[in-house]
């Protein structure tokens, strides 16, 4: 008790000079506009944070040196951080679980975003830094940190996906992009083809492979309203075929965490020292391969992903302005570049990733060849990854094509009855489309008045920009320029309002209304 | 001479004795066969432990290289001291604190005779039903108000241990209806209090009981998981050992601290085992003879 009273006068009297400092700075040196030094002066004090990084060992020590770096860059700014390493993947939830006692700056893993925008635990950036954070960093990364066109956080890695590390005495450079080579070379070499095909992250590079695709929407307070997916088709029924072939191979095992007797192993960059540990003068790293399913041949897709740095909302401005800089700070090349030269993460910073040194790294090399097949993470349902990795176990216990379609049948009823719509949210009407900062994901709500007529927001449109206007956030009842007909686009840029006068049926015309102030 | 011996016996079949000697052996092979499944996992962590050629999972038990490596790291790199320390403390203070709680709560059911005891000790019997994370998210909450989270979890922890502990008195209470209550109307007849009763009869001759309630208490820290990871929300220094290292089974830790996870684990094991080597005799009467009546 006696401690924390003692720290309470120290806080409130460190509190005090931090006013007097930026009472007095202003005037002084008012010239240099450096958003550095300006920033600096303005918000001089001494600032106890909190901090989540990720558990990787170094990762907290090099955070300190870091953050050591950024008061020298920042003279009169004092932090005194308090770094824990707390794992990415789950970060998030942990968050959530207790925002008020959450620290200020965290480190999570991209699929976390909506739950914390939800629980409001995320800080967005200002305009301007949401603007230099756009611009520095790769636009797959920027729309990870993002939900319906708003920038809540900041990139920090573009590395979150896996590819294929493999043994070069047993499989030559082109068998290597066949998957039954590999199934075979392993199956003779008594080693193990080690892929979690039990985790819905590997599963579905196996859909993505066949042309599947799972596209959920969400709306501006971050609640997921609908989904598009495609998993229980012919294409879907391909992927479990070629699933089959590899989980019931001897040689086939789940577990992609440890490298015994590993010949192939799907994995990610966290991996990479174990990797060469493993194999050695025979390391190879490359993409995913190919399967063959009814003699067609697909190259398996996979994920990208990124990891994000998150700042809590704070009730002290000039703590919140502090830790905003000091994020920008940390996620901006120079840091980004040191964390790949200790731990091999992959930048998100373009001008990172354009760097000699992450060109030449293998593994980095092989996840951009993947790069290919990747498709970004986007935002999901934290429902999905537990729906969608019980195809991989069904996959292995199937013993007939019909299996495998029973499969997927109660695949698509587990996911149909995440939205248990109320009448209100199926009878709603919403713009969509590739505007305000969106891509096709968020419905922007229209209001019916007079009855029949439904009219938006006010929204700022570009030129060239598409949309629809769809009800209940499925396609079932969409009209562009005209029912279920092709995408409106924006001839010039301003700002408008969408209306559309429908008869309740298939008839009905959607309008661009300008409005000027 | 023996050869001489050995040949009668077979000539007359097996006697007594070496029939015995006979099922023995094979008794003992048996035992001797579980004895090593049952210590092999155990044998194969302190291996672990000192195998330096790599820090990942090996298809092989005995190391390549033997070496120290992975203790050094395991006190030079990591706070693993500091969750040794904070687990030691919370073991000890709630082998004392439980201690008192349940030998009070023991002696009170088994001895004293008031109105609503029968009642009170339905209610424990059946509020000890639900598992105590039930409360979980409640506990977190208030101790959060109470600044017991975080640094300060060891505190809470231990609060959360020693609580609802005199429920627990089954054991003991079973022991001490085993004494003789003529003893106790001795010594009152003679001007005792309850309490020196308590203090002068019963517990000279409760040793047993004492130890494994004393045993129990102190282990319990060492195990716990989710309480413990709850309430110290991720801040290192308000974590016990199982969550400080379960940090090191991540998917980015594996590969590189699994050595070390079995170094810790040998640590770990040093004083519950060396706890138990001393107190084992006691620990035997103390579980058996609180069974004799519940």
């Amino acid at each position: 008790m006696k401690m924390s009273k003692i720290l309470s006068l120290v806080l409130a009297a460190l509190m005090l000079v931090a006013c007097f400092a930026s009472c007095t700075t202003p005037d002084a040196g008012n010239e240099d506009t450096t958003a550095g030094s300006d920033a600096s002066a303005e918000l001089a004090g001494t600032y106890d944070i909190t901090m989540w990084v990720s558990e990787k060992e170094g990762v907290a020590t090099l955070t300190q040196k870091q953050i050591e770096a950024f008061m020298a860059a920042n003279p009169g700014i004092v932090i005194n951080a308090k770094i824990e390493g707390v794992t990415e993947a789950d970060a998030g939830s942990l968050v959530v679980a207790d925002v008020a006692t959450a620290p200020d700056i965290y480190c999570f893993a991209q699929d976390q975003l909506a739950r914390l925008v939800q629980a409001a635990a995320l800080a967005a950036p200002g305009k301007n830094a949401a603007e230099n954070i756009k611009n520095a960093n790769d636009a797959g990364s920027v729309a990870a940190g993002s939900v319906a066109g708003t920038l809540y956080a900041y990139p920090m890695t573009s590395d979150n996906g896996y590819y294929m590390y493999y043994n070069t005495s047993i499989i030559s450079e082109e068998d290597a992009e066949s998957m039954e080579k590999l199934i075979a070379a392993c199956e003779a070499n008594n080693l193990k083809f080690r892929y979690a095909l039990e985790n819905a992250w590997y599963t579905a590079s196996f859909f993505f492979a066949t042309g599947c695709h799972s596209n959920w929407s969400m709306d501006t307070e971050g609640n997921f309203t609908s989904v598009d997916d495609t998993f229980n088709s012919a294409e879907g029924l391909a992927a479990m075929k070629g699933m089959q072939k590899l989980a019931q191979s001897s040689c086939y095992d789940s577990n992609a965490d440890i490298f015994t007797d590993a010949g192939v192993i799907i994995t990610g960059i966290w991996n990479a020292e174990a990797a060469e540990e493993h194999f050695g003068a025979n390391f190879g790293a490359t993409d995913l391969p190919s399967f063959e399913v009814d003699g067609k041949s697909y190259h398996l897709g996979s994920y990208t992903g990124n990891k994000l740095m998150g700042v809590k909302p704070q009730t002290d401005a000039k703590k919140a302005a502090v830790l905003s800089l000091l994020a920008q700070y940390l996620t901006g090349e120079e840091c980004q570049l040191e964390r790949y030269e200790q731990f091999q993460w992959g930048p998100s910073n373009k001008a990172a990733q354009a760097s000699e040194a992450v060109q030449a790294n293998p593994s980095l090399a092989a996840l951009a060849k993947q790069g290919e097949f990747g498709v970004p993470q986007g935002q999901i349902h934290g429902s999905w990854w537990d729906i969608a990795k019980v195809l991989g176990a069904d996959a292995k216990a199937a013993t007939s094509d019909a299996d495998l379609q029973t499969a997927l049948d109660e695949y698509k009823t587990t996911i149909d009855g995440l939205f248990q719509m109320t009448d209100e949210q199926k009878n709603a009407w919403g713009v969509i489309g590739n505007i305000c900062d969106t891509n096709w994901d968020t419905d922007f709500p229209m209001t019916e008045e007079p009855a029949g007529t439904y009219t938006s927001d006010v929204l700022e449109l570009k030129a060239g920009q598409e949309f629809k206007v769809r009800q209940g956030a499925s396609w079932e009842v969409n009209f562009g320029v005209e029912f279920n007909g092709a995408n409106i686009v924006v001839e010039k840029d301003g700002k408008y309002k969408v209306q559309l006068v429908w008869d309740g049926a298939q008839g009905g015309t959607v309008t661009l209304i300008e409005v000027t102030e | 001479m023996k050869k001489t011996n050995d040949t009668t016996i077979h000539k007359t079949g097996l006697g007594a004795r070496a029939s015995r000697r006979l099922s023995n052996t094979v008794i003992y092979i048996i035992l001797i066969l579980i004895t090593c499944i049952w210590l092999f996992p155990f044998f194969g962590i302190v291996l672990e432990s000192f195998r330096v050629e790599t820090t990942q999972q090996v298809p092989y038990l005995f190391p390549k290289e033997f070496g120290l490596d992975n203790y050094i790291r395991l006190f030079k790199e990591t706070d693993f001291l500091k969750w040794f320390g904070n687990t030691a403390v919370m073991g000890i203070a709630t082998a004392v604190l439980q201690t008192v709680f349940i030998l009070s709560m023991s002696y009170v059911l088994s001895r004293l005779r008031f109105k609503g005891r029968k009642g009170l000790m339905n209610f424990m019997l059946i509020l000890g039903m639900f598992p105590g994370f039930l409360t979980l998210i409640l506990i977190y909450k208030v101790f959060s108000e109470l600044g017991l989270t975080n640094e300060m979890a060891p505190v809470g922890l231990i609060i959360v241990y020693c609580a609802s502990s005199g429920m627990g008195y089954y054991v003991s209470k079973g022991f001490f209806d085993t004494i003789p209550k003529s003893l106790d109307e001795a010594a009152r007849v003679d001007g005792a209090t309850r309490w020196q009763v308590f203090y002068k009869v019963i517990m000279p001759l409760s040793k047993p009981i004492i130890i494994y309630t004393v045993l129990m208490g102190f282990m319990a820290p060492w195990g716990d998981f989710m309480m413990a990871n709850y309430i110290a929300h991720q801040t290192s220094d308000g974590m016990n050992v199982a969550v400080g290292m379960f940090e090191w089974l991540s998917r980015t830790n594996l590969n590189t601290h699994y050595t070390m996870f079995c170094a810790a684990g040998v640590i770990v094991a040093i004083p519950v085992v060396t706890v138990f080597l001393f107190l084992q005799k006691y620990y035997v009467e103390g579980v058996t003879g609180g069974a004799v009546k519940g």
